[in-house]
Formats: structure tokens, C-alpha cells, sequence
């Protein structure tokens, strides 16, 4: 009995410490993690998306709580007036989840362009979305009011041959960037008016 | 006693050098070395885990109960691995990309284990110190090789920059994987020959 | 169901877990060299990798995500798979002692086969949904399963053959399987 009291003591004990060791080690690096995470994944696609701002995107950002997700906007202004903003979605591609930063003009509601982030697809095949693609520059300048579809699914997208699913992930990303826009409207524009 | 200290660090770096000694901890062997700098940081972030760990295990030893011992060690080379997780992250983004899931995966490397099974749960904490040690950088130098090997002839590079002239034409089969089961493969090979001198 | 069917298939055959991922390499050089003890780690690995794979899954979706202590993801998966395997071990014993004098002694080793703590972080990586988390779990212990059956009968035939001194054992396994490498190589172009 004492052996068995002393094992779940020990482990108890050794799992706490190591816990709360890690949540130590959590709190120091987290800014940092978060300051990388932005400068290596995030930062190139939107300083290609909002190319004509004069400020720094990155240091104007806010977060807005939308369902049960924090979404974190990135503004872009124009000799000091607000122009466009921009965020990051997600859609489902063949191997993975593929992320896409979504620029937004919120003075005329059209797309700015857009921008894959993150993706796990096939060398080759779905990382021709990245870059400066033909595929992406489609998006460019289209209003929201459009359905984004691939051609196939009836909507106005040609896909990159060979890439269906890819193309379909990235319209599904659009899609509900669109919508995040929509519903978080008002609350885009408070925050905005305060900075 | 500094003599038998410094007996335990080098039988790491030749007589029981991990990998090819020890045959243990190959998958990140495999997976990490088709570029030298995932290789030297998969290296540092295993040393750094085998050394802190073996020291835990080592101070504690008096104190965990025998029954339950794979276990507290798991616990504490978890803890270790996810420092290095997090280190990682905030400071080398790019290669915590580059290793992705392998850096979790320290936690069931063999090696880390073993050490703690085999040394660290017997003997005092200088020792094991430096036999953690020992035993990191054996292992941080076979990775080293292996991956410059296959870099070089894979991609036709070292740490990045090319080393042949444009008429080279890239070993592509070196960095996949079949390249590195068969260049491990020979690696061995050529460390019994030398060995059985 | 269609994309079920195309998950298992790439999980067993183009991103085989052993040939194409590197993972699970230790038990697979050191439980091959005889038939029937492949099939008894194939199988003691199908069993605790789908179980695995179901509670990593449970305790990332219930636990980790609500509480935001993802930071904890290795050390509270290995903690489970540990403990899982203890009581796998220990409910066959009492319950099904056939099952366990065939799979008992390779259940220790599995904790820290990294096969089994590498799917439950793939999962993880693609967000995988429960069911799509069930399959690919399955599929991947099948392809390892699948490929230390095909090694092992490899290696039995080696066994008899006349092998150089130095490369003999490890290295000589390492090589063949690289070969065995590259014809699984011969699927990535179905992806």
C-alpha cells in the first residue's frame, strides 16, 4: 500500500512540476512565437496583397472575436486614411487545410487579392497557387457580391488543371472570408475609427 | 574521477556512437539529414533534452519508486522535448517548420530512453551529465554526416550553397527515401569495416 | 465515402508511415527477421495505433483545444499512449490470454514506437475530423503492418543467402529496405 501511494504521489508530484515549468517556459516565449509566426508565414502575403499601403500592416492589427475564433485583421492606410484590410481563412485541400490571406478594399467592398499561406499540397501540383499565380490574380478587384465557384461547381473560377480540389479549397477560403466580412462589418469599422 | 567522467563522455563519440553503434533513434536519423542544417538542429534540440533529462533522472533516482519509472521519465523527457518545442519557435521559426512533427518525436526516441534506462537511473549525476552529453554529440556528428552526404549528391549542396560546378546534375534519389535507407545502410557498412580492424 | 476510401489509400500505400515517413523504424529493423514475429507486432500495432489514434483525438477535441493548453499536446499524448498500453497489456491478460501470449511481448515496446505517437500528431497537423481521424489511424497501422510482413519475408530470405561480412545484419536490412522503399516510391503516382 505505502509503495502504491508513494508511485502516485511521485507521479503526481513530477507531472505538476513539469506542468507548471512548461507553463512558465509557455508565458515567456508566446509573444515571441506569436511575432514569428507573423514574420515568416503571414508577413509576405500580406505585404503582397496590400502593396500600395503607406503604413505597416503588421503593427496595425486588431483581433475581433467572430463565433468562437479570434480573428486578427491586418489594416492597410493610405497616407493615413484606412484603405483596405486584410485576414487570413481557411479551406480544405487534398493533404491538409490551406490557408489563405484575404485582401479586402472597405471602402468599395472588392477583393484586393488574395494569397496562399500555408499548404501542405503535393510539390508541384497545389503550391502553384502560391505566388504571384494567375489562379489568385482572379480574385483581384472582383466585388463580394460574387459567388466564388470553380467553373465546374457552376461558379466564374477557372481551375489550375490538374488542381481541382486545391482551386475548390481556395474558393471555399474566399467564400468565408467573404462571409467573416459581412457579419463583422460594423464592429471592422469601430475598431478602425478608433485607431 | 574526472578520468572516469571523461571516459563516459567520449565512449559516446566512438565507441558507442549513437546511431551506428547503438542502433537506435533511426527515424529522425532518417528523416532530418537531407539538409546538413535540419541535421545539426535536430542535433542540438536532442543533446540539449538528452543532458537535461539525464540530469533529472539522476537526482531523482533515489526517489522513483522502480514500478513506475518508464513512466516518470517519459514525463520528464516530455517536458524537456516541448522546452525545445517552444524554444524553437520563438527563436528559429524556419527550422521548427523545416522539422516539424520530429521534434515531438524526440520524446520516443530510443536513444533519450535508453540513456535514461541504462545510465542515468544508476549512476550519479556528473556522469550522466556527461554521458548525455557524450552520447548528443556522437549523435549530432552522425547526423551531420549522413546529411552532408546526402546533401551534397542529393541536392548538390552543403548548408545551402552549391559545392559542384552547373554540371552537376542533382542524385535526386539520395534525399528521398529509399536514398536514405540505402545510404544509412552502407554507412553501417563502412563503419564495421573500419571497426573490425 | 469516396473521400474515406482515398484517405486509406493514400495512408497505407503513398504516404506509407514506415517507407515514406520514417517512423516506426527501431521495432521494424528489430522485430523483422523472423515471420512470426512481424505478424505479432503488425498486429499488436493495428490494435494499440486505432486506439491511440481515437484518444489522442479525444483529448486534444475535449481537453487541450477548450482549455488552450495545446502547449501540453506531446506530453499529455505520450502520457496516453503510455497508459493505454499498460492497460491494453493488462486487460488481455486477465481477459484474453490467448490474444496476449501472441501479442504480450511487443507491447511494452510499443510506447515508444514512434509510429504511434507520429499518427496521433499527423492527425493532429491535417485537423482531422473524428471519423477521418478513426481511418487514417487504421490505415497507416495497416501499412505498417503491411510493410514489416513484406520486409520480414524479405529478411527470411536473406537469411539463407551468403552475406559480406560488414554488411551483414543492420545494414544489410537498411538496404533492402531502401529497395522496399522504392517500390512503395512506385505509388506516390497515383496521388
Amino acid at each position: 500500500m505505502r509503495e502504491m501511494i508513494s508511485m502516485v504521489v511521485v507521479l503526481t508530484v513530477l507531472s505538476a512540476v513539469s506542468g507548471g515549468m512548461l507553463a512558465g517556459v509557455r508565458m515567456g516565449t508566446k509573444t515571441r512565437i506569436e511575432n514569428q509566426v507573423l514574420k515568416f508565414q503571414k508577413a509576405p502575403a500580406i505585404k503582397a496583397i496590400l502593396k500600395n499601403v503607406t503604413n505597416d500592416p503588421l503593427k496595425d492589427r486588431f483581433n475581433i472575436k467572430d463565433k468562437n475564433q479570434e480573428v486578427t485583421f491586418f489594416l492597410g492606410k493610405h497616407d493615413g486614411k484606412p484603405t483596405d484590410i486584410a485576414f487570413e481563412t481557411h479551406g480544405q485541400g487534398h493533404e491538409g487545410p490551406i490557408g489563405l490571406m484575404v485582401g479586402i478594399d472597405i471602402n468599395s467592398d472588392k477583393i484586393v487579392g488574395v494569397r496562399v499561406t500555408t499548404t501542405t499540397e503535393t510539390p508541384g501540383m497545389g503550391t502553384r497557387a502560391n505566388g504571384d499565380s494567375p489562379f489568385a490574380a482572379q480574385f483581384a478587384g472582383k466585388p463580394l457580391t460574387t459567388v466564388f465557384k470553380v467553373k465546374t461547381d457552376g461558379g466564374s473560377i477557372d481551375v489550375m488543371s490538374g488542381a481541382t480540389v486545391t482551386s475548390r479549397g481556395i474558393c471555399v477560403a474566399a467564400t468565408e472570408a467573404k462571409d467573416i466580412y459581412m457579419r463583422l462589418k460594423p464592429e471592422i469599422k469601430k475598431k478602425i475609427a478608433k485607431m | 574521477m574526472a578520468q572516469s567522467i571523461a571516459k563516459e563522455f567520449t565512449k559516446g563519440l566512438w565507441e558507442e556512437i549513437p546511431p551506428f553503434r547503438l542502433v537506435l533513434g533511426l527515424c529522425p536519423t532518417l528523416a532530418v539529414t537531407k539538409s546538413v542544417d535540419t541535421a545539426i538542429g535536430m542535433g542540438v534540440g536532442l543533446t540539449f533534452v538528452l543532458v537535461c533529462s539525464n540530469m533529472i533522472i539522476s537526482l531523482l533516482r533515489k526517489i522513483i519508486p522502480d514500478k513506475v519509472r518508464i513512466a516518470c521519465y517519459i514525463v520528464v523527457i516530455a517536458a524537456f522535448v516541448t522546452v525545445v518545442e517552444l524554444v524553437m519557435q520563438a527563436f528559429t521559426y524556419p527550422l521548427y517548420l523545416k522539422l516539424g512533427i520530429f521534434i515531438p518525436l524526440i520524446v520516443v526516441n530510443c536513444i533519450v530512453l535508453g540513456r535514461a534506462e541504462a545510465f542515468a537511473g544508476k549512476n550519479p549525476v556528473l556522469p550522466s551529465i556527461a554521458d548525455g552529453l557524450g552520447m548528443g554529440i556522437g549523435y549530432t556528428l552522425s547526423l551531420t554526416a549522413l546529411a552532408a552526404i546526402r546533401e551534397c549528391f542529393g541536392a548538390g549542396t552543403l548548408l545551402g550553397t552549391p559545392v559542384f560546378g552547373p554540371w552537376f546534375h542533382p542524385f535526386t534519389f539520395m534525399v528521398q527515401a529509399p536514398g536514405a535507407f540505402v545510404c544509412l545502410g552502407l554507412m553501417l557498412c563502412i563503419m564495421n569495416i573500419i571497426g573490425s580492424k | 465515402m469516396e473521400n474515406y476510401i482515398v484517405l486509406a489509400i493514400s495512408c497505407i500505400f503513398v504516404n506509407n508511415i514506415l517507407l515514406a515517413q520514417y517512423l516506426g523504424n527501431c521495432p521494424f529493423l528489430g522485430t523483422s527477421k523472423k515471420m512470426e514475429t512481424a505478424v505479432g507486432m503488425a498486429m499488436a500495432v493495428i490494435f494499440v495505433l486505432v486506439m491511440a489514434g481515437i484518444m489522442a483525438w479525444i483529448t486534444t477535441n475535449y481537453f487541450l483545444k477548450p482549455l488552450n493548453l495545446e502547449y501540453l499536446t506531446t506530453i499529455s499524448y505520450i502520457l496516453v499512449i503510455a497508459s493505454l498500453v499498460q492497460f491494453v497489456e493488462m486487460f488481455l491478460k486477465k481477459s484474453i490470454p490467448a490474444l496476449y501470449s501472441g501479442l504480450g511481448i511487443f507491447l511494452p515496446l510499443i510506447t515508444t514506437n514512434c509510429a504511434v505517437l507520429g499518427v496521433c500528431l499527423i492527425n493532429l497537423k491535417e485537423d482531422y475530423t473524428f471519423l477521418q481521424a478513426v481511418v487514417a489511424s487504421f490505415s497507416y497501422a495497416v501499412g505498417y503492418g503491411l510493410a514489416l510482413v513484406l520486409f520480414a519475408g524479405l529478411r527470411e530470405r536473406i537469411n539463407i543467402a551468403r552475406v559480406p561480412q560488414p554488411l551483414q545484419d543492420t545494414s544489410l536490412g537498411l538496404v533492402t529496405a531502401g529497395m522496399l522503399s522504392l517500390a512503395f516510391f512506385a505509388f506516390k503516382g497515383m496521388a
